[in-house]
């Protein structure tokens, strides 16, 4: 059979499933079959899937060696969440079965049987499905790279999943190895659209190599919809408006057939599907609830249930974000701020899955401004503008981690190992220090120490690095693949049925007999017990839900700059969208009483309420930046005169409350505002030595200083037992260069404290001319602001009456 | 304060005693040092294991002991369990430091109350002189144990737990550190050793708590603690 042949098979087959080929998937096929490697993006149920799977299903076909038995490692086909493995291993096999291909395809992941991963160790399957962990673990088996040696391509779906986090990372190390076996390997991504797709395919293929970027973005059609309040304060506060629209959604559920509600945090989740539940409660046992920290058994169930249309609706977050095909979906509802366009792209995708059909999408904002950030959402998914993500700058855990996997491999020698890690995009710029302090940390235990005779982990004979331990050998393996585990507490009830995981920190803060809802149930702690808590149903109504942590995305650079240029309309007098027409009394107000923020001009409002002087600062960077942004000039502030100052923030401002009034002219605000300095002086104002040993958790875990034992022989490993705080603490005492400390910093600044964006912004504010404002009340945007600076003072009850008190008497006033 | 260098006195079970801030507690009377968990050669044991730590020395909570006995006068010194970490810590450079130490202070008597790690790594080496007991040891007014129980006929000091406790600005910054976890019935100290951690105690019905940063005890409301400034009013 020639290649044209088997494309024209696949065409057929197609066809007769009501499908058509689309241009994409054809230049996809081109492109392997020259060879080249690539990267395709496109929106979700778009048939990315077949546009690189089909290709070297058709070379095989046309190809000397093909026969009647299964060929052995043909293709691996990476995915970043173990429970998406079984749903891409039954759809790949699909095909393989039409086509009568006789691959074998098989998953490998934590959770593969022992059986299976013994028979896959003395023989492959054709296709294997894996995620990043696994195929880290299996490098680390010296054999490997004989099983591998047929190896044609990987795949690697849903990479922009991956991209900007350390699996990805990982990733890229690994596919630098294969790399290295195979030069001629293929590497094809998948990815949803981002606004630097050129970097993200660099990304896959390493620095050495070209590759084609195919546009599968096809023109889905997305009809998005927001639910806008028949009536609405001029006063908008945070998590009070959504509440009033669940009979709104809960209408909206019965107008199609299966819908998906995403809410942005999982205490969300809980929230509305208890809403839901009470307005409908012959619902009960047709809706379901989905989020990352309930039991993987029951999110099987919903997913199956869905799949199979026999659910009205789920309620859930991120954790649906992904992959797995729901073609019963036709209505997706977006509950709150969706913070970023890309992620508003996915979750749409999430419906109308064949591909052609249409998405639709139902925004429901939870407090007034969210109607804006709906508005520019649809503004930027018109104008193409999508978020960037950019891969990480060479984490040293990380290197630390492989160079181990590679030692226990086939072992590796310097200067070859260099330029391998090297090849890949992470690690280009990897600096000769970082490299030398590594192969240290590895073989002499880090660089300040004299050599310990008694150290072990990597050793070095004769120019090569090998791992001689069993033990070290162990542990390795034990460790790979932990690189996101939170310390978390098992959700048990007394039958001994598991609902699901929640962190240690919100269990501590419960006292037994006390209620809270959890998985969409009320239920009473008992007790706690070796990280598990036991539970049973509760008979009262009331609880309280759990707030996890990870916590709340901030409103992403493109998306805030797209709710500027509405803001910039608006002051030119135009109010575009239903959206912003709902605004209009609300932004009106805003202008009376004070000035429109975001606009050409930087606002800065002063007001004296209760609480004394505060002034309101507008500079639309997103809440980490501006939670940064705040302990920053209240540091500043502080040093012009001595004062107490207490902060608030929001993904619009910050707010600064003083007890002493004290007149800030603008060139002192162009000073307190100054991006000179800034690293230093954050590092003076925030708790930064705090929060770098919070993040040195993980980096302590990837680089293998922190085990979690052995499962199954938990004893074994008990005496060496020990903190990543520590650790941190130990280091920070006896070895302060140490480079994993000084990445820990960086990670804190760059990820916690989004340090870039606050450069941005206070570049950007520094060039804008200053709007004094002195309103005598409130604004509408510095409303939510305070009542975010006096959620802290109080209790959650006598929070909302007073916020509530507040917004009505300001809407008198107005 | 001089006087106690940081320390607290207390009354209890009957006697004085004195809270020091190097995590040991000190009995005038039987001019008798009480500390627990030492954990001597865990850094050794984990740098075998491929964990690299640095050199968190032995020597440093030796030559911190060495103080201590010199300036209570202490005439013994009792450990309550987990002298050595690990067999694999059995090291010689482990050995070195404390014999050398033991040279300083050769008029000391030296106690063990063997704790769930001694079990596994085995007596200290005897050029220590080090008397070994199983646990409870009944020599003096109270007993001393490793573990501690729920239920024992006479009021107990005991190690093992690695207490500590956080004291918490409301959903902001902690500051945690090593406490002495106080009740009428049994003391438990905190561990000694530098390199080996904290558990978060939850104190019990009439349990006082005494936190040192090292220089200095303090004691702290055992439950409720909240600051009174709220985390968003960030004194600056």
């Amino acid at each position: 059979m020639r290649i044209d042949e088997a494309h024209r098979k696949a065409t057929g087959l197609f066809r007769k499933r009501g499908w058509r080929v689309f241009k994409f998937q054809r230049d996809a096929w081109k492109a392997y079959a020259s060879g080249e490697s690539g990267l395709v993006h496109a929106p979700t149920g778009t048939g990315k899937t077949y546009a690189v799977w089909f290709p070297p299903l058709a070379e095989w076909m046309t190809g000397q060696r093909r026969g009647k038995s299964a060929p052995g490692l043909q293709v691996l086909w990476i995915t970043p969440l173990r429970a998406l493995v079984e749903d891409t291993r039954l759809s790949l096999l699909e095909l393989c079965e039409e086509l009568e291909v006789p691959w074998t395809v098989e998953a490998r992941t934590g959770d593969t049987s022992g059986a299976l991963k013994a028979r896959q160790r003395r023989r492959l399957p054709s296709c294997l499905v894996t995620t990043p962990e696994s195929l880290s673990l299996l490098l680390s088996y010296p054999d490997f790279k004989e099983s591998a040696s047929e190896l044609k391509a990987v795949v690697v779906d849903e990479w922009h999943e991956l991209l900007s986090t350390k699996r990805g990372t990982q990733t890229e190390l690994c596919l630098a190895r294969l790399r290295k076996w195979n030069p001629s390997l293929r590497t094809w991504g998948l990815s949803a659209t981002l606004g630097n797709l050129e970097v993200a395919m660099s990304a896959l293929l390493g620095t050495n190599a070209e590759g084609t970027l195919i546009n599968g973005g096809m023109k889905k059609k997305f009809v998005i919809e927001t639910v806008v309040p028949k009536s609405l304060e001029r006063f908008p506060w945070a998590g009070h408006l959504g509440g009033k629209l669940v009979e709104e959604v809960a209408k909206r559920i019965e107008g199609a057939q299966t819908s998906l509600v995403f809410t942005n945090v999982r205490s969300q989740t809980e929230y509305w599907f208890n809403a839901l539940l009470l307005v409908r409660p012959e619902w009960e046992g047709l809706i379901g609830i989905h989020h990352g920290s309930i039991e993987r058994k029951s999110r099987r169930e919903i997913e199956d249930r869905l799949r199979t249309g026999e659910i009205k609706a789920v309620v859930c977050t991120s954790s649906l974000d992904l992959g797995v095909d729901f073609s019963p979906v036709d209505q997706v509802i977006q509950i709150g701020g969706p913070k970023g366009i890309a992620r508003l792209l996915q979750r749409a995708g999430r419906c109308g899955h064949q591909p052609g059909a249409s998405s639709q999408v139902v925004c429901v904002p939870t407090q007034a401004m969210e109607l804006v950030e709906f508005a520019a959402a649809r503004d930027a998914m018109e104008d193409k503008r999508i978020e960037k993500r950019e891969p990480l700058r060479a984490p040293l855990d990380l290197l630390a981690q492989h160079l181990v996997t590679l030692a226990l491999g086939e072992g590796f020698r310097e200067r070859e190992a260099l330029e391998e890690i090297r090849s890949a995009w992470s690690y280009r710029d990897l600096t000769d220090e970082e490299w030398g302090w590594t192969i240290d940390f590895l073989v002499k235990g880090g660089k300040s120490l004299k050599a310990y005779d008694q150290f072990k982990r990597v050793t070095r004979k004769k120019g090569l690095f090998r791992v001689d331990s069993r033990r070290v050998e162990r542990f390795h393996r034990m460790s790979i693949g932990t690189i996101t585990s939170d310390p978390a507490i098992l959700v048990k009830m007394r039958s001994g049925k598991s609902l699901g995981t929640v962190e240690e920190s919100f269990v501590s803060r419960l006292k037994p007999g006390s209620n809270f809802f959890f998985a969409g149930r009320l239920l009473v702690l008992d007790r706690v017990r070796d990280l598990t808590a036991y539970v049973r149903l509760a008979k009262s109504k009331k609880g309280t839900i759990p707030v996890w942590g990870g916590g709340k995305s901030p409103l992403s650079s493109e998306l805030a700059d797209t709710v500027r240029e509405k803001m910039r309309e608006v002051s030119n007098g135009s109010l575009k969208g239903r959206e912003m027409k709902a605004m209009k009394e609300t932004l009106a107000l805003q202008a009376e009483w004070s000035s429109l923020p975001g606009t050409d001009g930087f606002l800065i409002e002063k007001t004296k309420t209760r609480q004394g002087t505060s002034w309101f600062l507008f500079p639309f960077a997103g809440r980490l930046a501006h939670e940064g942004m705040a302990a920053l000039v209240a540091y500043r502030m502080s040093k012009l005169e001595p004062m107490t100052l207490s902060v608030s923030f929001n993904d619009y401002g910050f707010h600064l409350c003083s007890n002493t009034d004290r007149d800030v002219g603008v060139s002192e605000w162009k000073s307190l505002l100054s991006p000179d300095g800034l690293v230093d002086e954050l590092v003076a104002c925030m708790n930064l030595s705090e929060m770098a040993k919070r993040q040195f958790r993980e980096i302590a875990r990837v680089a293998g200083l922190v085990f979690q034992g052995y499962p199954g022989s938990p004893k074994s490993g008990r005496q060496l037992q020990a903190s990543g705080g520590l650790f941190f603490d130990v280091f920070s005492k006896y070895e302060p260069d140490n480079l994993l400390l000084i990445q820990s910093r960086r990670e804190v600044l760059e990820r916690q404290l989004e340090v870039e964006r606050m450069r941005e912004a206070l570049a950007r504010i520094r060039e804008q001319e200053f709007v004094l404002n002195h309103p005598a009340r409130l604004t509408p945007f510095a409303f939510p602001l305070w009542a975010e600076s006096i959620r802290a003072q109080l209790s959650t009850e006598s929070w909302g009456d007073r916020v509530r008190k507040m917004s009505e008497k300001l809407e008198v006033s107005a | 304060m001089s006087l106690n260098n940081g320390g607290l006195e207390l009354g209890w079970g009957g006697e004085t005693l004195l809270i020091c801030p190097e995590k040991a507690v000190f009995w005038k009377k039987r001019k008798a040092l009480f500390v627990a968990d030492t954990h001597f050669g865990k850094a050794a044991t984990f740098r075998k294991s491929g964990i690299p730590v640095p050199e968190t020395s032995s020597r440093d909570d030796c030559l911190l002991l060495e103080q201590l006995v010199s300036r209570t006068k202490a005439e013994t010194l009792v450990f309550l369990g987990d002298f050595l970490h690990a067999r694999e810590g059995r090291t010689e450079e482990v050995r070195l430091d404390l014999i050398a130490w033991r040279e300083r202070l050769p008029k000391l008597e030296l106690h063990l109350v063997r704790g769930n790690h001694d079990l596994r790594s085995g007596d200290p080496w005897p050029e220590l002189g080090i008397k070994c007991h199983p646990e409870p040891w009944r020599e003096y007014e109270f007993e001393l144990r490793h573990h501690p129980v729920e239920r024992s006929s006479k009021p107990y000091l005991a190690g093992h737990v690695h207490p500590g406790f956080a004291l918490r600005e409301r959903g902001g910054t902690s500051l945690r550190a090593p406490c002495f976890q106080v009740g009428e019935e049994r003391i438990i100290l905190p561990a000694f050793g530098d390199f080996t951690g904290l558990r978060k105690v939850v104190p019990g019905e009439g349990d006082r708590i005494f936190m040192t940063d090292g220089r200095e005890v303090l004691e702290v409301p055992a439950r409720g603690w909240k600051s009174t400034t709220p985390n968003w009013k960030r004194k600056v």
